[in-house]
């Protein structure tokens, strides 16, 4: 009875996308109302937001109004309309699986305060010490720092600023972190 | 976010009378003929290779010959039958056999009768600018007839649809050059028709579903275009 009732409503679904196709809107209304319900019962076996299976009916839905010029009325219309909801749904999934992979879900750890006191993270390194150390730098090496790392210039800034060649800007960088490097290294093993 | 009801209003406001498709079986010998037109176009042109008459009296060379026009014409039909969403996965194995025919009789041609180049190289490098301009006038041509008869398969099976599309493109270029140069030295042989066909085909199956999606993107930017700029 059921599937009778089934094939019934494929069949008037072929004919009326048949009179869609000459531009019968009133037909096609119909249709586009019928099959809602059907698509989105199969949208919701693979989506759990709302917003999702709302967003995969529409999918389908536009999908067949850009390719319904590519629908035999000879054919049954049942497999040609789960075949193009497949697609997308699929489509969609892939899609989805692809943001997962790059997005990182925000926890309560990442969350920062406009209080600067609160956005402190003790155990990483202590701001003192790195301070100490490249106080004790030697002049050349502390300006590079001072100005590339902790001020963030760029290297033409620098230049200009400090009246220094860029080659001697990134050598003192370079021996400048290696120091910092082993200086907070021993600082760490001093009991 | 529209909601569905709003979208079905915008679709049914949208719906003019629309040309339904000829069946893909039409379509693919469309295809083809447009794939006659240009060989003809070629032939007149530029002339069949002047041993012809003799190398049609090879079984090997006429087996090979039309392997590729067997391949180029399966491909193009089981492309335009994949296309369609209700169409058979099935439908890629349809040129396989015509694929395996040509690619081993050419194989066993040079495997079998190794013919190396001439000694004096005749005019080798003027033959292949000829060759790579008949790779260009068939390819190009056929392959934009393919993009464009086939555009709406961007929103359904982009990735077997270029690369059957490839085959056939590929297969067809194959065939001209057998028909319009005479390629003597198996090393040409293989280097033309089957390095051919090897670019032809992998240019398809990198870029065709890149092409396919701009396709969809201007065919339907509402859904492509969120994904792309994600």
């Amino acid at each position: 009875m059921d599937s009778s009732r089934k094939i019934g409503a494929a069949q008037d679904w072929s004919a009326l996308m048949a009179r869609a196709q000459d531009g019968d809107r009133r037909a096609y209304r119909l249709l586009l109302e019928g099959i809602t319900p059907y698509v989105r019962k199969l949208a919701a076996r693979c989506f759990k937001e709302p917003t999702d299976i709302d967003d995969a009916v529409q999918d389908v839905l536009l999908t067949i109004h850009m390719v319904r010029h590519a629908y035999d009325p000879r054919r049954p219309f049942g497999p040609w309309l789960v075949a193009i909801a497949h697609r997308r749904i699929v489509d969609r999934l892939r899609r989805e699986t692809r943001w997962k992979a790059r997005e990182v879900a925000l926890t309560a750890e990442h969350e920062t305060f406009v209080d600067a006191a609160t956005n402190n993270n003790p155990g990483t390194f202590d701001e003192a010490v790195l301070a100490q150390a490249i106080e004790r730098l030697s002049h050349d090496q502390r300006q590079a720092i001072t100005m590339l790392k902790l001020n963030e210039m760029s290297l033409k800034q620098a230049a200009a600023a400090s009246g220094r060649s860029v080659v001697a800007l990134k050598v003192a960088t370079h021996r400048a972190l290696k120091h910092l490097r082993r200086m907070l290294k021993q600082e760490s093993e001093r009991p | 976010m529209t909601k569905t009801p709003e979208l079905i209003d915008a679709l049914v406001e949208d719906a003019t009378p629309v040309r339904r498709l000829r069946p893909p079986l039409v379509r693919a010998g469309l295809w083809l003929l447009f794939a006659a037109l240009i060989l003809g176009l070629i032939a007149i042109a530029h002339g069949l290779r002047p041993d012809y008459a003799e190398r049609l009296r090879q079984p090997l060379f006429v087996i090979g010959m039309f392997g590729a026009l067997a391949t180029g014409a399966l491909a193009a039909v089981a492309s335009f039958r994949i296309s369609l969403p209700d169409g058979s996965r099935l439908w890629l194995l349809l040129p396989l056999p015509a694929l395996m025919l040509w690619i081993s009789t050419i194989g066993y041609g040079c495997l079998t009768d190794w013919v190396s180049m001439p000694p004096d190289g005749g005019d080798r490098l003027g033959e292949a600018v000829r060759c790579f301009a008949t790779v260009v006038m068939t390819s190009v041509p056929l392959s934009i007839a393919m993009l464009v008869m086939l555009r709406y398969a961007a929103l359904l099976r982009a990735f077997e649809v270029s690369i059957l599309g490839g085959l056939a493109v590929a297969a067809i270029t194959s065939f001209a050059l057998s028909l319009f140069h005479d390629l003597d030295a198996s090393v040409t042989i293989l280097i033309w028709n089957l390095g051919t066909a090897a670019i032809i085909a992998s240019l398809a199956s990198l870029f065709g579903r890149s092409l396919f999606t701009w396709m969809a993107a201007r065919l339907m930017p509402s859904i492509v275009r969120p994904a792309i700029r994600r």
